[in-house]
Order: structure tokens, then C-alpha cells, then sequence
């Protein structure tokens, strides 16, 4: 059990609505702001700190700042509550949590730093201490990274503990009987002399009393934590009851439509209506679309595909996917006199060691999210205040963004967040919401929802990056590598993120971690190895793609690692289980365990026949992202060109899985996006102007080709890991090495083609 | 103006003949359980029934529905002849754990519901061989463990 130490708590000197404050993870710096621990209450409610409050109705509330875009975020921070807490889920809600400093995400950005996590050094452990404490300042709210029970789950479990400890302290004092003679269960305190009250009842004497420090509960299986849960979210997602941020409906809603212009970089020249449409209103021009507002999204859109428009393509791109390529090309071609060249990681000597060379070239396309919710917002401008109600992966962003638009102080926005109909990243980039303020200001006092169509939504997103890069290695006599370089040229996700969401700051002062994920800091801690970044940037709008980096340093070098493998006439999976055991580590030694589950599932799982005319085989990929570790095996059919993924399995250690069939399914759903962008996906420019339009020729997986995917989790007890994103990255390495195992074909491009 | 019966009420309507139904349920009779997802037919997010047929009501002109009987997500379980089906789709999609972000799934459940519908004596493979929705988050395993759910529970009660 862990002591917390005193300073991690807060006492307020404000006792709220007769309960008591209470907030997580306070420092010097916290106990300056007291104000950012309160959370506004209303009549009947009782605060137990930041992130806890008991409802009139004697419900738990926990405090969520972070967006439910089907993670189970929202399911994930009432069962830890409830666990510490001894309370049924149904006696514990979650609530979005305001916009305060408390709320923070600094773990999102502290996984972006270029730091190898693995350091568990003196030093090292300092620096992200500080950096911790310097990210929290900033304040920033946001959900992505696979961050969100990271972030939470110590702060909840911290107040919690407190929580239940001045509950118990109450009872004590009102029953006049000893602490240790006061049990918790089921939401009510009993005392040894048989009296008992309920939490709600006794809130206002427990405010009464001092936090002090208590034995932290730890983080494992319970009555709730590792077991599978219905997730209150199930019903109405099911029944359509659930709301997304295009069901907003406000009094005198008007709705626009918005189309861009064709070619990036392109802008209206002029806009004007068309023949009349009923409910037309009016017709709005924005630096790089024109919208058309009326009384129905179907009018909009009639309006819209009448109006004449012409645009002005003097400053247009004329880029075509040709360009880019040949310019990654270029890059990787001169070499380390690249002007813009960052190298991450370098152990020992460079690549001038002796041995066999080992050399493989890869490429990935541009990418596009398609959430199943196209892009929308819906604003209303009024004199000094912007609301907007959107989903989005950042409260404080997406108040900035809104601010800026309207040209009003932050304070004066307010953001409503409904559920989101996916995320990926997509919703990290909230220019849409700037877009949906500006056309609200055509039409002051009157809320317009703007909602972008299938093409729009891919025409204005900003892609996952398409890259290129050059992996060589020198295999020893021995068959095991004795150097490795790895060279990516890509752009800067980071550099690009930041210049859109905040101009004012300065990018590209620190290499992009993020651009050499998948390859840097491995759990394979290889030998004379050098990690390089070639930022090449042409300009097409690339941002966060569900795995970030991972998904393409993921297939890059574990189809390499794959290559050396066969190079070095060993089983693959028994070629990564030498290169982990040559340099132990913690880190290793749970990624072993993996690859054992891998290679029983394996045995146990004979390949079946296939018809004449067919070949099958597997592959494998280890990934570790999100401080988590997945391995994972596809088996892949090969019909002529036809490449069918049969089943996949992966094994995941996230350390602890609080609910064990959410970590499931996130971990297939990783998997499923991962496996539609292998196989189909692509996204391609001709003069500037993207081709694919819809799902049609940007395809998504469906039933009849979405593989039976089974997950066995390894809860290692190591610290909690992400799991949103993990199941991303290794699919595309291990559909395109069993292609290989059944064909002898390498690909090393993706989408797969045959 | 138009004739339209939905979930068992006529409306009369000013609308457009050409407007796509999925507007006129979400924007004019403030039915918001079928969703716009490609407005193109492709992903079946906007589902819904059009006399016990099902139907993406993106691709479906308001003005040839006729006197044709339209079912939304926010009625299915009333519906009679199907009202058992559609209870057993929705518990079992709550078993199976389902929904993630969930928006895709109100048409899923109604695509799943016509299907077992033409023939409760299907087989699994038969339903989910008629189910081609566009689920982004990856739910697939999870409907199928729901559709087989579903059908165990529909033959150990029928009588």
C-alpha cells in the first residue's frame, strides 16, 4: 500500500453546500488556486473536492474531463470511484468536468516529448516530474493520446480514498464508536454497535473534518476493476436516444452547408445565391469555403449546389500524391546533409559496422479519419458571448479556437459537449469549430449548426502524413543485428498541430518524437543503432491520425524487423524474442511474455486448408506504444490478387485492464482501423484537389471482410497503460509479413496490393 | 403539402417531393435516431424501415414514399409483429457491449432488426451476411456475438 503524502492533498477553507473540497494532486502551485479545485455547485449538492460531489438525489458524481468518443471514459472513472468508494456503479454518475487548471491533461503531452520512458533513472525520473508540474500549469484540457484513465484514474482514486476516509471519520464520531469499528459497503457506514447511516446523510459532518493521509488503495481486480461491466452508455447508443453533436437542437436553429474550395489553398472569389430554394437564408464566404445558411440542412444543401461560385485559384496548390513522394525521395536520397534532420535516438556508432547489409525502402499513403459523425458544429454569436455545442477532443482548445473566431475574451465562450461519433484524432483539429463561429456571425442572436457532407469532411481534413523510409541493418555471423538505421521523411504532425491551434507559439524547436514513433526508444534495445527524422513539408494539412507515428513507424520497422528475420534464417517470432533477450529489460521481459502467448496460440491454432488456388499464412508484429505492449498474428488468404485477413489475434499487456471487455473491444477496434487503412485506404491529390470522396473509393471495413479478432489480455501489474490506439500500429506489419509467409512477396507499400 | 405516416402518425408537410427522408425525420420531425453518415447510401447510418423493408432513408425521395409506412429507431420496439425482435436486438447489443462511440449503431440495430425479420429461422451467418453498415470504431466481433445472442433468444422463447 501506498502512504500519500500529506502535500497531495488540499484543504479548502470553503465548506460547500455542507460537504467538503477535497482535491487530488495539489503542489505549491495548486494551493496558491484553491479556486481551480472548486467545482460550481448547485442547490443540494455536496463537493468532496474537484473531482467528487454527492448529488441531492445521493448519487457520487465524478468529474470527467475528458470527451466519451467510445472509449468508455465516462465508464471507466465511475468504476473506479465506485470501487474505492465500496458503491454500486448505478450509485455513481459521471459528469463532464469544467474547464479549470485541475483538470488538466499533462500526460497527453508528456508522451509527445522526444524521452525514451523506458529511462527509469534518477535524472530522467526528475525531468518528467517537472515537466508534469510545468504541463499542468498550461492548463490544457484534451483527449487523445490514449491518455484519458492515465490521466484520471490516480486523481480519482486519490479523492476517493480521502472521500471515504472522512465519511468513515464521521460515522465514527456520530455512532460514538471507534474508526475501526466502522465498515463501508454499499454506499452506507455500519457501525460494530449496529447504527448506520448512508454516505449522502453524513457529507455535512464529514466536511467537518480535515483530509489527512490514507493508505492509497492499488489498482487491481475488485468487485468491479478487471470485471466486465455494462456501460451505461450501451442502451442509448443502442435505441437512439444517445445525442451527438448533430442532434443539437436549439429554439430558431437555422443550418448550413459548407463546401471548399476544390484545390487547397484555393479561396472564393465570388459567391451568390442561385434560383430561389425554400428556407434559403442567405449565403457566407470564409477565407477558404462558402456556406449557405437556411431553415433545413436539406435546403442548405440545395442552396449550396445552386449557388455560383467561383474560385480563385491563384494561390491554389497544384501538388499531385507524385510530388510528394518524389520529394521524400529526394530527402532520403542526400542523405544525413538533409537541412532539416533531426536524430532522436543514437546508440553507439552509426551504420559502419561490418556484417551483411540488409536494406528495404517503405512507403504509406495520406490518410483520411472519417468519424462516422461528419464534422459539424453548431454556434450561436451573441453580443459577448459565443456558445457552441460540438464534439471535440479539447475543451480549452476548442474555447480558444471559438474566442478567436468571434474576436471575444475565452471566458465569454462556452462549450457544450454532446458524445462524439468518433474521434481518432479528427477532433483534435477544431478549425471546424472557427468555421461553424464564423458562419454563426453572419447570423448574430440566431444558432446556426454547420455540418460538413462525406466529400467535405474528407476535402477539409487534415491527414495522417504520407511518408517514406529507408531502414538498413548489418546482420552478424550470428544473424543478429549488429546496426540499424531508420530515416523517415514526413512531416510534422506536432509542428503543423501547433501552428494551426496556437500561431502565437513557436514550433519546431524540439524534434517530433511523434514522427519516429514505432521505431524509437523500441523495446528492442538494438545495437549501434540511429533514429532520424527528414521533416519534409509541403504543405498538405496532416494532424493526429488514430496511433499517430505508430501507425507508420509500426509498419515500417516491423516489416523490417520481419526482413532481418528471414535474412537471418530464423523464425520471426522467435528472431524477436533473441533480439529482446539480447538486452533485458522490464520492458523486454513483458514483450516475451507476449510472444510466448503468441507462439502457444500459434501451435494450438493449426493453419486450415485452403482451396486449390489459394495460399494462406501468418505474421506476426510486436508494438509498444501508450506505455502499453500488443503482439499480434494475422492469418492472411491469397486468391490471385485477393487478399482476404482470416482471423487476428492479439495479446495485450496494458497493465492493468479495468474493464477487461472495453479493453477488448478498444483493442479490436484499433485493430479494425488499422486493417480498413492496410487494405483500402489511401487518399491521393491531383493538381491540389483531393480525389476520394466517400466511402465508395475511401473504403472502411465491413462485416463480410472484417476478420475474427480474439484478444487475451496480460495484466502485468505494471503502471496502467493506453489502449485506444494500440491495437493500430501492428496489424498493418503482420497482415503484410503473412503475405509474405504465404506468397514470398514483400510489400512494402501500403495500401496492400498484389 | 405532403402526406407522410412515421412510427404511426400522419404528418403533413412542406417539403420539397426530391428532399431525402433522412432530413425530413431528423430536421422536421425532430426524429433524431437515424443519422447522416455518406448521405450516398453507403453506410447505412440513417436505416430505417419503410413498410417492415429496410431502407437508407438518405437515398429514399420523401415524395415516393406514398402511403407507405416508415418505422424509425425511436419506434421499432412498439411495433407490432416485430416489437420481440427489436427487444431481443437492443438487449443483446447491451449484453455484447456493442456501442462504442455508438453513433453508427441506431442503424445497425434497425438493419439487424428487417433482417431477422424476413426470416426468424435464419442462421447467423445468413443475417450477418445481409448486415453491410460501416461501423468506424470496429464493433464487428461484438454484432456478431449480439446477432447470435439475439437469435438463441428468440427461438428459446417462441413457442
Amino acid at each position: 500500500m501506498t502512504k500519500l503524502a500529506r502535500r497531495a492533498f488540499l484543504i479548502s477553507a470553503s465548506v460547500l453546500g455542507g460537504g467538503l473540497l477535497v482535491g487530488a494532486g495539489a503542489t505549491a502551485i495548486g494551493l496558491q488556486r484553491i479556486a481551480a479545485f472548486e467545482v460550481p455547485l448547485d442547490g443540494g449538492r455536496a463537493g468532496f473536492g474537484a473531482w467528487l460531489r454527492v448529488a441531492a438525489d445521493g448519487v457520487f458524481e465524478v468529474m470527467v474531463p475528458h470527451q466519451e468518443m467510445g472509449q468508455g471514459i465516462h465508464t471507466l472513472a465511475m468504476m473506479v470511484a465506485a470501487e474505492v468508494l465500496h458503491l454500486p456503479l448505478s450509485a455513481v454518475r459521471a459528469v463532464a468536468a469544467p474547464d479549470a487548471a485541475v483538470f488538466a491533461n499533462p500526460v497527453m503531452l508528456l508522451d509527445g516529448l522526444p524521452m525514451d520512458f523506458h529511462d527509469d533513472g534518477l535524472l530522467h525520473g526528475a525531468t518528467v516530474w517537472t515537466l508534469d508540474k510545468l504541463l499542468r500549469l498550461l492548463g490544457l484540457q484534451g483527449t487523445g493520446g490514449s491518455s484519458s484513465t492515465r490521466n484520471i484514474e490516480p486523481a480519482i482514486r486519490r479523492c476517493a480514498a480521502v472521500a471515504l476516509d472522512m465519511l468513515r471519520r464521521a460515522a465514527a464520531a456520530e455512532f460514538g464508536v471507534d474508526e475501526a469499528q466502522v465498515s463501508a459497503q454499499n454506499g452506507v457506514m455500519t457501525a460494530s454497535n449496529g447504527r448506520a447511516a448512508r454516505y449522502g446523510e453524513l457529507a455535512a459532518a464529514a466536511g467537518l473534518l480535515r483530509p489527512r493521509n490514507v493508505d492509497l488503495p492499488p489498482l487491481t481486480a475488485g468487485r468491479l476493476i478487471g470485471r466486465a461491466v455494462t456501460r451505461p452508455d450501451a442502451r442509448p447508443k443502442a435505441t437512439g436516444v444517445a445525442r451527438f453533436g448533430i442532434d443539437t437542437r436549439l429554439d430558431g436553429q437555422l443550418y448550413a452547408a459548407i463546401r471548399h474550395a476544390p484545390r487547397l489553398g484555393g479561396r472564393p472569389q465570388t459567391a451568390r445565391l442561385g434560383p430561389t430554394v425554400l428556407g434559403v437564408r442567405q449565403i457566407v464566404s470564409g477565407a477558404d469555403y462558402v456556406a449557405v445558411i437556411a431553415t433545413t440542412f436539406a435546403a442548405a444543401l440545395a442552396g449550396l449546389d445552386g449557388a455560383e461560385i467561383v474560385w480563385d485559384d491563384r494561390a491554389a496548390s497544384n501538388l499531385s500524391t507524385g510530388d510528394v513522394e518524389a520529394a521524400y525521395r529526394a530527402a532520403l536520397d542526400q542523405g544525413p546533409t538533409y537541412a532539416r534532420r533531426w536524430v532522436i535516438e543514437q546508440a553507439g556508432a552509426s551504420a559502419r559496422v561490418g556484417g551483411r547489409a540488409v536494406t528495404a525502402r517503405y512507403k504509406a499513403p495520406f490518410l483520411a479519419h472519417t468519424t462516422m459523425e461528419p464534422i459539424n458544429a453548431t454556434a450561436l454569436v451573441e453580443r459577448a458571448q459565443v456558445t457552441v455545442w460540438a464534439g471535440h477532443q479539447s475543451l480549452s482548445l476548442a474555447k480558444l479556437i471559438a474566442a478567436r473566431a468571434a474576436g471575444v475574451a475565452p471566458e465569454a465562450v462556452e462549450v457544450r459537449t454532446p458524445y462524439l461519433g468518433g474521434g481518432f484524432g479528427r477532433r483534435a483539429d477544431l478549425h471546424y469549430i472557427r468555421k461553424a463561429v464564423e458562419i454563426a456571425m453572419a447570423v448574430r442572436g440566431t444558432p446556426v449548426q454547420t455540418i460538413w457532407t462525406r466529400a467535405e469532411d474528407l476535402r477539409d481534413d487534415v491527414y495522417r502524413p504520407a511518408a517514406m523510409a529507408d531502414v538498413s541493418a548489418t546482420l552478424g555471423d550470428d544473424g543478429m543485428p549488429t546496426s540499424l538505421t531508420y530515416r523517415i521523411a514526413v512531416p510534422s504532425v506536432t509542428d503543423q498541430f501547433t501552428a494551426r491551434a496556437m500561431p502565437a507559439a513557436k514550433g519546431g524547436l524540439l524534434a517530433d518524437r511523434s514522427a519516429v514513433d514505432g521505431a524509437v526508444f523500441s523495446p528492442y534495445q538494438l545495437a549501434n543503432r540511429s533514429i532520424e527524422h527528414f521533416s519534409v513539408d509541403l504543405g498538405i494539412p496532416v494532424g493526429f491520425w488514430r496511433s499517430v507515428g505508430h501507425s507508420l513507424g509500426g509498419f515500417f520497422f516491423e516489416t523490417f524487423i520481419d526482413e532481418l528475420a528471414y535474412a537471418a534464417g530464423v523464425a520471426p517470432l522467435v528472431f524477436r524474442a533473441r533480439l529482446l533477450a539480447a538486452a533485458p529489460s522490464a520492458t523486454s521481459d513483458r514483450a516475451e511474455v507476449l510472444l510466448q502467448r503468441l507462439a502457444s496460440w500459434d501451435m494450438a491454432n493449426r493453419l486450415p486448408i485452403v482451396a486449390a488456388g489459394s495460399v494462406i499464412g501468418r505474421g506476426v508484429a510486436l508494438s509498444e506504444c501508450f506505455h502499453s505492449l500488443v503482439a499480434q498474428i494475422a492469418e492472411v488468404e491469397v486468391t490471385g490478387s485477393a487478399i482476404r485477413v482470416r482471423r487476428v489475434h492479439a495479446v495485450v499487456d496494458c497493465g492493468c485492464a479495468i474493464d477487461p471487455a472495453n479493453t477488448i473491444a478498444q483493442v479490436r477496434g484499433g485493430i479494425h482501423y488499422g486493417l480498413s487503412a492496410a487494405l483500402y485506404g489511401r487518399i491521393d491529390f491531383e493538381n491540389g484537389a483531393i480525389v476520394q470522396s466517400n466511402f465508395h473509393d475511401y473504403r472502411a471495413l465491413t462485416l463480410a471482410d472484417a476478420p475474427e479478432i480474439s484478444v487475451e489480455l496480460v495484466n502485468s501489474n505494471a503502471p496502467i497503460g493506453g489502449v485506444g490506439e494500440i491495437g493500430t500500429p501492428g496489424i498493418a506489419p503482420a497482415v503484410g509479413n503473412a503475405i509474405f509467409a504465404a506468397t514470398g512477396q514483400r510489400r512494402r507499400s501500403l495500401p496492400f496490393t498484389l | 403539402m405532403m402526406a407522410l405516416t412515421v412510427n404511426g402518425t400522419q404528418h403533413r408537410l412542406e417539403v420539397a417531393p426530391e428532399t431525402p427522408l433522412l432530413w425530413v425525420l431528423r430536421d422536421q420531425l425532430g426524429l433524431g435516431g437515424s443519422k447522416f453518415g455518406c448521405g450516398a447510401g453507403l453506410c447505412g447510418a440513417c436505416s430505417v424501415h419503410v413498410d417492415g423493408a429496410v431502407v437508407r432513408s438518405c437515398q429514399m425521395a420523401v415524395g415516393d414514399i406514398g402511403e407507405r409506412a416508415v418505422v424509425t429507431i425511436e419506434a421499432v420496439q412498439e411495433q407490432p409483429g416485430i416489437a420481440d425482435i427489436a427487444a431481443a436486438v437492443v438487449a443483446a447489443w447491451v449484453q455484447a457491449g456493442v456501442p462504442q462511440c455508438g453513433y453508427c449503431q441506431p442503424g445497425f440495430v434497425m438493419a439487424t432488426i428487417g433482417s431477422i425479420a424476413t426470416d426468424r429461422s435464419q442462421s447467423r451467418e445468413a443475417v450477418l451476411g445481409q448486415l453491410s453498415n460501416i461501423c468506424r470504431c470496429g464493433s464487428y466481433d461484438a454484432v456478431r456475438e449480439a446477432v447470435g445472442i439475439t437469435l438463441d433468444r428468440l427461438r428459446h422463447d417462441a413457442p
